[in-house]
């Protein structure tokens, strides 16, 4: 579905990655592993558009997709919830998730996808009156979700959605995202801490430095010596 | 009788910084052809008078989505362009804008100072004790139907959401599948479209010229940022503030100094303000 | 740098010579209008390109300067002696307004100095403060004692003043004052935090701008012989500096010479059809900021860094 081949991207006018290719086939859950500053959050922003490589190429269901505009990506089926949520603090929570279905293809679908959001993260509808900023961090977390899944994706892109926030309602939001892979929704999800991730997903990168030094099925990858020694050991 | 004429003034200032409020808070550019654009309503509204016999008020039917086309134009074009290069281009490429603006008025019309003359333009009203110019009444009422018709089309169109999301986070928005360069460019224009609204209303209550845009745009300038960005009561508010600065300026220093009044406001309110809202 | 310094001498000389050899009275013109808008353009530049600050109040030091000149010679004095107080206030001016003005970043800087000469020319339209019934206010004032004096002189100030300048220019940038404006160019925090004043930096390049911009102004004042609020706080000032650096090179220090002489040729090209003039100027601008935002010289610049490459 998703084939990212060997591209280079700045951050600024930094370089924050080499030569890094992955692929997501339809369905799956992958997981990008990597500390503060490996480039994760670059890589998410090269697939939605918002920085464009400057070497190789990205595609979409068979389109390239490195040269386009982000609003055209979400067009094609991408959401990306960034990292710290990103949500319109002056906006009502309704507001938010109405601003979710912009694009062409989620505006028919609005009243169902908004049912949806309301079963999955029952709170977003009983706050629905209330402005994004006065939400505790979870409940912005399960209001990006709910504003991503507005958009009729076919790919979600999550950037560090359990940071600062309490394991209880970690688990609650990977619970809700159990049901949105579900719902037949692929996810690539980036994450530091290393345990969730690969408990959560199927496939995994391992990102160093803004290079792919690791790949593969999360169970081999847990029992690699590598990440033991690097990571669990820690 | 000052107070009231501040007053009702204040709502001719509110519709005429409504424009460049929506535009700062939006878009981030302070558009220093403004003021000028304001006056090119005026002129449209008086070159339909003169040329076509229509009533200034029913060209604004034409003037508004004329000014529409010209402002996505701009935006589109010109000014999402500049805004890629730096800072300073907009405001450059503003100046340019205000430059011809200007001369293009003054080869048209000459300096000579011109008024939307209608019969109504020139009536006055009485209420209990205090007599005021009929136009003064209109452009409050005007004021406050324009600001309604704007929060309820920002609060319920997708468009208006969008330019409301835009403001607030413009990364948040790009990742919501909205192309902030299409809904700058319809900012731009709808600020445009207020701005002939504006110039017509300006040019039934006070005579204009060439050289007209400078004073009102640095009103403006001092209701958006005592407003508050992009807050439409803030501008009203606002709007009402330097009305009252003026009439009571003038009240109190006399005629000639009634301007001063104002733009002494706008320093202190420059200085006042918290720059926070946007650095550089 | 000898072979430039001579080269420097030579050229002065010669145009200083102009006046005496009977060159014609429009290329004088042409010259006198030169150095004084280089003059204005080379500080606007200072400001614009290297300190960060776009100033839109070069009118303001303009017009004070002008008019203390010009009530100096009310006051019986020649011209002459009014030209470095006339400058003296408008550095001063430059330091009391920088004091609230200074606190304003970016586009909030640039809305203060866009106020100031406004207001400025509205005090002037109502303040007297010399002359008779007939004087001063709207109408303006004369200026005294230069009927009588010949073209040749304000020639010479503006040439002097011109050339100074440039050299200003040229000694400020490889200067220690050069090099920290370089810094705050940059980024602004960053130089704050190598430990660089930047307010007294900037507030350094406000002041000398005023003044050689003064200077500028009371010499243009001179030759004019006549003063008023509207000329003098006017924004054609702004438009006439922002267009020459612009369209020569911010940032660079061949870049307002360029600008100037385009700036100035147009000027004569369409003397007769001012608005016409002035429209096209706002295109040139307009035109300009979007297909070379660097100017001419900057364009140059970058053209030659790319065929060395």
């Amino acid at each position: 579905m998703l084939n990212v081949s060997h591209i280079d991207a700045f951050h600024g006018s930094f370089q924050a990655l080499w030569d890094v290719s992955l692929s997501v086939e339809p369905k799956e859950v992958v997981a990008i592993i990597g500390a503060n500053g490996s480039g994760k959050s670059t890589l998410l922003d090269s697939i939605s558009g918002l920085v464009h490589p400057v070497k190789g190429r990205i595609e979409f269901n068979g389109k390239n997709i490195s040269a386009l505009e982000p609003f055209h990506i979400v067009d094609l089926g991408i959401c990306q919830t960034p990292e710290g949520r990103g949500i319109f603090p002056d906006l009502t929570i309704l507001e938010n998730l109405i601003i979710g279905s912009y694009n062409h293809h989620a505006r028919p679908k609005k009243a169902h996808n908004l049912k949806k959001v309301y079963e999955l993260f029952p709170i977003l509808e009983e706050r629905k009156a209330q402005l994004g900023k006065t939400l505790s961090g979870g409940e912005q977390q399960m209001l990006a979700l709910g504003r991503g899944l507005m958009s009729n994706p076919k790919l979600m892109l999550l950037d560090e959605i359990s940071l600062g926030l309490a394991p209880l309602i970690i688990d609650e939001l990977y619970r809700a995202l159990k049901d949105i892979r579900e719902g037949g929704i692929t996810i690539l999800f980036v994450e530091q801490n290393v345990r969730r991730s690969l408990t959560e997903a199927d496939r995994a990168y391992i990102l160093e430095a803004g290079r792919v030094v690791l790949s593969g099925n999360a169970d081999e990858l847990r029992e690699e010596e590598r990440i033991k020694k690097a990571y669990f050991g820690a | 009788m000052p107070l009231v004429m501040g007053i009702l003034l204040g709502g001719l200032y509110a519709v005429i910084a409504l424009g460049l409020s929506l535009v700062f808070g939006v878009v981030k550019e302070i558009n220093v052809a403004h003021g000028d654009l304001v006056i090119l309503g005026s002129y449209f509204g008086y070159a339909a008078m003169t040329m076509l016999g229509i009533d200034p008020i029913l060209s604004l039917v034409m003037g508004m989505p004329l000014l529409f086309g010209i402002g996505f134009l701009i935006q589109k074009y010109l000014l999402n362009r500049a805004f890629r290069i730096s800072m300073d281009a907009t405001l450059i490429i503003a100046f340019g804008i205000s430059i011809i603006l200007q001369n293009t008025f003054q080869l048209i019309w000459t300096p000579f100072p011109r008024g939307l003359t209608t019969s109504y333009a020139l009536k006055s009203l009485a209420l209990g004790p205090v007599r005021f110019p009929f136009v003064y009444l209109l452009n409050f009422v005007v004021a406050i139907i324009v600001m309604l018709f704007l929060r309820e089309f920002l609060r319920r169109t997708y468009l208006g959401m969008a330019i409301r999301a835009a403001a607030q986070n413009r990364k948040s928005a790009h990742l919501m599948g909205i192309n902030t360069d299409r809904v700058y460019a319809f900012t731009f224009a709808i600020a445009l479209a207020f701005a002939a609204i504006a110039g017509v209303f300006l040019g039934l209550t006070f005579p204009f010229t060439p050289i007209s845009g400078m004073p009102f745009l640095i009103i403006a300038l001092g209701v958006v940022v005592l407003g508050g960005l992009g807050s439409i009561v803030g501008t009203f508010i606002g709007g009402i503030a330097f009305g009252l600065a003026q009439t009571l300026g003038g009240h109190f220093f006399g005629v000639a100094a009634q301007m001063l009044v104002a733009y002494t406001m706008v320093l202190v309110v420059l200085a006042v303000i918290p720059r926070g809202i946007f650095g550089r | 740098m000898q072979g430039g310094l001579i080269l420097f001498i030579a050229v002065f000389v010669v145009l200083a010579l102009f006046p005496v050899i009977g060159v014609p009275r429009v290329w004088l013109l042409y010259l006198f209008l030169f150095f004084i808008y280089l003059s204005m353009a080379n500080m606007w530049n200072l400001l614009a390109g290297y300190s960060g600050l776009i100033s839109l109040c070069p009118a303001a030091f303009v017009g004070l300067a002008g008019y203390t000149m010009t009530i100096m010679t009310w006051l019986g004095l020649p011209y002459y002696v009014g030209i470095i107080p006339g400058a003296i206030v408008a550095a001063l001016f430059a330091m009391l307004i920088s004091i609230p003005v200074f606190r304003l970043k970016g586009i909030y800087f640039a809305i203060g100095t866009l106020v100031v000469p406004e207001i400025l020319r509205v005090v002037f339209l109502l303040w007297k403060p010399v002359g008779g019934p007939l004087d001063g206010l709207g109408r303006g004032y004369t200026v005294h004692g230069v009927a009588e004096v010949s073209r040749s002189q304000p020639y010479w100030l503006a040439l002097a003043i011109g050339m100074t300048s440039f050299l200003l220019m040229r000694y400020i940038l490889r200067s220690k004052l050069g090099s920290g404006l370089a810094a705050i160019r940059d980024n602004d925090s960053t130089a704050a935090s190598c430990g660089i004043n930047v307010f007294s930096l900037k507030l350094c390049s406000f002041i000398i701008a005023a003044f050689v911009t003064g200077i500028a102004g009371t010499i243009f004042y001179i030759y004019q012989g006549f003063i008023e609020p509207a000329s003098a706080f006017s924004i054609r000032w702004l438009i006439t500096l922002m267009l020459a650096t612009v369209i020569g090179g911010e940032g660079t220090e061949e870049g307002p010479i360029v600008g100037t002489m385009i700036v100035v040729f147009l000027y004569f090209l369409l003397a007769r059809y001012a608005e016409i003039s002035l429209i096209i100027q706002g295109i040139i601008l307009v035109g300009i900021m979007l297909v070379a935002p660097q100017g001419i010289v900057g364009y140059i610049r970058k053209f030659q860094r790319h065929t060395s490459n």
